[in-house]
């Protein structure tokens, strides 16, 4: 070999090597420096405008999605886990009797579809003698009115709740039987699949098998059939990912997010409350609240470009569980300066509490009607932004 | 003199000619993967351990306590002889019970029962569960506490025996020497584990215990965050750097450095400080595909889970390196050292690109997970490792049966063992050097302007 080809070859080697050095050291000396915010696009707020309203109250019908935490995960620790199909749990209303985690959605629904809607007792009977804890059912729903600014009210529901029991008994120590029957409230939106916020669908359905149903896009082929199985005659609606306006000052949003349960999909809702700002209402928030608000924040316009309030559950330590990444939730919410916060169901009892601790205006419950806490809004307790 | 471990004095040659021991392992690892999955960690199979840190604690373990068994007890108390003359598939299920029995050991004896018992409660769930967490967090927590034990193992163990060379114990005889390493391992990681993670599980309790540890932890200035996932990622680099180092690098660039004990320093710390870099690097390419992280947010916009998915991503790197490693003879040989380690690293990021891009696209079609990049239990290191594992058993324990077998004394295969290779360093190696290195940073600044477009052409989620 040459001379020449030897200091090539040389050359190369060094070459070959200094080239992963440099790539090597830039990625370390570069890569989390403050100087790669110029290699990050700026975020152009895009400021869509849907309207604003007079003011939003909200009517806690049922936000105890179950009565006892431990019983719940135990059901979801005997099926395996929080990644288990919740359509397999043989949870009511879909228990077959074949025992926990081995249940499904047609079985479970061949034992109770000739009785939907209207005999929810006798289907509630036979859900409750094939199903694992059924009595630990409850389940999640919340009346929105909404005053527009020429002062016309108009109503709609969020979510639908669980046990058909616990659903109807809440439904009518709200009015909210009379309500569907006489046609006040303009539509039934769920905002995502899950058990707690979807199962009690036929009581809807029982007083007003009309309605209209807005649906986030990802719902499952069970999800779907059963909203035909509980009797549904009306129009179905299937909001797809990002902001679908519902009338001036109300919008939902719909985020592609993937949940426990083998639930896809979840839509929250924003109203514009004129001279107050925007208000987040939410039936779990499992995109978090953050997300949220960051959503609203860089794609729509509202009043005083302030965040003014949050309603609804906030999907932060439900089964009583923690992480520290919920502290980073807790530790940033505050730089959101929201002047009420109105919070729930799986918000978790510990985060209200830390909010509370935190100083963040948190709007205090009556803890009736087996809601646990006065730490945050209890079952029948309203709160109105505007 | 040092005794060459059983895997670099083996020699393992093809039962067949042509591409087919490739094919023959691919599905043989493939198969046992799924059917093993299934089986243990599948929400939809048998025993649906992937709850998800229960089954990811038992992988973490399996393959900290097979680095054990293949890499610093050489295999002790089996012999030579042994490993040669048992049939593969034998010595696999011997092994590989082996290696879940001790793991059983390590967890009830040591981890559950006299931390959890005696010392620090949250590594038992049962203390937990009479202290008030519902069960099915206590074991949640219990086995994060302890994955995150392995997570520093799979990092340090490897690292004393291919980076520090097993020194000094390295002339010792086995067993003295394989129960030196683990012993001072293992203090390292005790060290490594309090500082790094303890913190993260002393805030998981309300009050955050500010008494027994530091609340809020170290690192949250830093790393926008104040969940311990942001060691997590550093500490898996670690990890993937070191077989990197092992396997594909053939421990280039450090056995240039001829001194053996300036080669294992450099060598030990190189791996953490090119470790480092990875890691800020590729949670700066998720800044530029998907935007800065926002504190308190969640899944993939959350600095949390960034740091999460920065492990995540090195584990994409590290399971074609080691395809490539064991089933295609590091693939690219025909070159001068540096040029074959330039080729093999090139292809297996290319390979974990793809990696990465299928496992998204089709891993809850039949894995039990869900679709996204970012779940409360969507952890691809879970699968990815499970994989991983089921080849080490297959290469390390098996020798590689199908497709593969130890080569007879007759058959003269080479010796696998690392050399530490002269290289000249001249002037021109050198004037590379600094030529390569300028290419180096402008190679840098060409992929940090290229990764948003490749972000945006290779959309896996609309």
């Amino acid at each position: 070999m040459s001379t020449e080809q030897t200091t090539r070859r040389d050359f190369l080697k060094g070459a070959v090597t200094g080239l992963g050095f440099g790539t090597m050291a830039t990625m370390g000396i570069f890569s989390y420096s403050p100087m790669r915010s110029i290699f990050l696009p700026e975020i152009e707020r895009k400021m869509a405008d849907f309207g604003a309203c007079k003011s939003v109250k909200i009517t806690n019908i049922s936000e105890t999605s179950w009565f006892d935490n431990a019983t719940l995960m135990g059901d979801m620790k005997g099926a395996g886990g929080l990644l288990v199909d919740q359509y397999l749990y043989n949870w009511p209303p879909f228990g077959d009797g074949s025992g926990l985690a081995k249940g499904s959605y047609e079985r479970g629904i061949a034992k109770i579809k000739h009785l939907l809607p209207h005999n929810l007792e006798e289907a509630w009977k036979i859900v409750k003698a094939n199903s694992i804890h059924p009595d630990n059912a409850g389940g999640f729903a919340a009346l929105i009115e909404i005053e527009r600014l020429d002062g016309v009210k108009k109503k709609y529901l969020l979510d639908s709740g669980w046990s058909y029991e616990w659903m109807d008994k809440a439904f009518k120590r709200e009015g909210i039987d009379k309500m569907l029957a006489n046609n006040e409230i303009e539509a039934l939106i769920i905002s995502h699949e899950h058990f707690d916020h979807f199962w009690g669908l036929p009581v809807t359905m029982k007083y007003a098998p009309n309605i209209k149903i807005i649906i986030p896009d990802g719902f499952y082929k069970e999800g779907l059939q059963y909203i035909k199985d509980s009797g549904h005659k009306g129009e179905l609606v299937v909001h797809k990912k990002g902001k679908n306006d519902i009338e001036p000052g109300l919008c939902t949003y719909t985020f592609d997010v993937p949940i426990i349960s083998r639930v896809f999909g979840e839509q929250s809702i924003f109203a514009n409350v004129k001279d107050k700002g925007l208000v987040s209402i939410s039936g779990c928030c499992h995109q978090g609240i953050i997300q949220f608000i960051t959503t609203a924040k860089n794609e729509l316009k509202y009043d005083n470009d302030k965040m003014h309030g949050i309603y609804g559950g906030l999907h932060i330590s439900p089964f009583d569980d923690w992480d520290p990444k919920y502290d980073d939730l807790v530790i940033a919410l505050g730089g959101w300066g929201f002047d009420i916060i109105g919070c729930n169901h799986c918000t978790g009892l510990l985060t209200a509490e830390k909010f509370i601790r935190a100083g963040y205006p948190v709007v205090k419950g009556t803890a009736q009607h087996r809601s646990k806490s006065h730490a945050y809004l209890g079952n029948g307790d309203t709160l109105t932004f505007g | 003199m040092e005794t060459p471990l059983y895997l670099e004095e083996r020699s393992l040659v093809k039962r067949f000619s042509g591409p087919l021991p490739i094919l023959l392992n691919t599905l043989f690892v493939l198969t046992l993967f799924y059917v093993s999955w299934w089986i243990f960690q599948d929400p939809r199979g048998i025993m649906r351990m992937y709850t998800p840190y229960v089954g990811y604690m038992w992988c973490r373990w399996l393959l900290v306590i097979m680095i054990w068994i293949a890499y610093i007890f050489d295999f002790w108390p089996f012999s030579r002889s042994w490993l040669k003359n048992t049939h593969p598939v034998l010595k696999g299920v011997i092994l590989t019970t082996l290696t879940v029995v001790l793991f059983m050991i390590v967890l009830k004896g040591f981890f559950e029962t006299i931390l959890g018992e005696y010392a620090i409660a949250y590594f038992s769930p049962e203390r937990l569960t009479k202290e008030g967490i519902v069960e099915f967090y206590a074991l949640e927590y219990s086995a994060q506490a302890i994955l995150m034990f392995a997570a520093i193992a799979s990092w340090l163990s490897p690292a004393w025996v291919v980076a520090m060379e097993s020194s000094p114990w390295d002339k010792l005889a086995q067993p003295v020497k394989g129960f030196s390493i683990l012993m001072f391992t293992f203090f390292i990681s005790v060290i490594v584990y309090f500082v790094a993670f303890h913190s993260h599980m002393a805030i998981l309790f309300d009050p955050w215990q500010k008494f027994a540890a530091i609340t809020p932890p170290w690192w949250e200035d830093f790393a926008g965050t104040v969940h311990g996932n942001f060691n997590i990622a550093w500490i898996m680099c670690c990890t993937v750097i070191v077989w990197m180092h092992e396997t594909i690098w053939e421990r280039y660039p450090f056995s240039m450095i001829e001194t053996p004990w300036l080669r294992r320093v450099a060598s030990f710390f190189g791996i953490i400080v090119i470790a480092v870099a990875l890691s800020f690097f590729l949670y700066f390419a998720q800044e530029l595909v998907w935007g800065e992280a926002i504190r308190g947010t969640r899944r993939d916009a959350s600095p949390d889970w960034r740091w999460l998915h920065v492990g995540e991503m090195a584990i994409f790197w590290l399971l074609p390196a080691l395809y490539m490693h064991f089933y295609m003879k590091n693939g690219f040989n025909a070159y001068s050292k540096v040029m074959n380690v330039f080729l093999r690293t090139v292809a297996s990021i290319a390979g974990a690109v793809v990696l990465y891009y299928v496992y998204y696209k089709t891993a809850h079609l039949f894995l039990g997970t869900q679709e996204g990049f970012s779940h409360p239990q969507q952890f691809p290191m879970i699968p990815l490792i499970w994989l991983i594992n089921i080849m080490l058993i297959n290469y390390w324990f098996m020798d590689g049966w199908p497709g593969w077998r130890l080569a007879e004394a007759s058959e003269k295969a080479p010796i696998t063992h690392v050399s530490y290779e002269r290289v000249a360093l001249s002037g021109s190696f050198y004037r590379g050097v600094a030529g390569g290195t300028l290419a180096g940073v402008a190679l840098y600044f060409v992929i940090v302007y290229l990764i948003p477009f490749m972000g945006s052409a290779l959309i896996i989620f609309k």
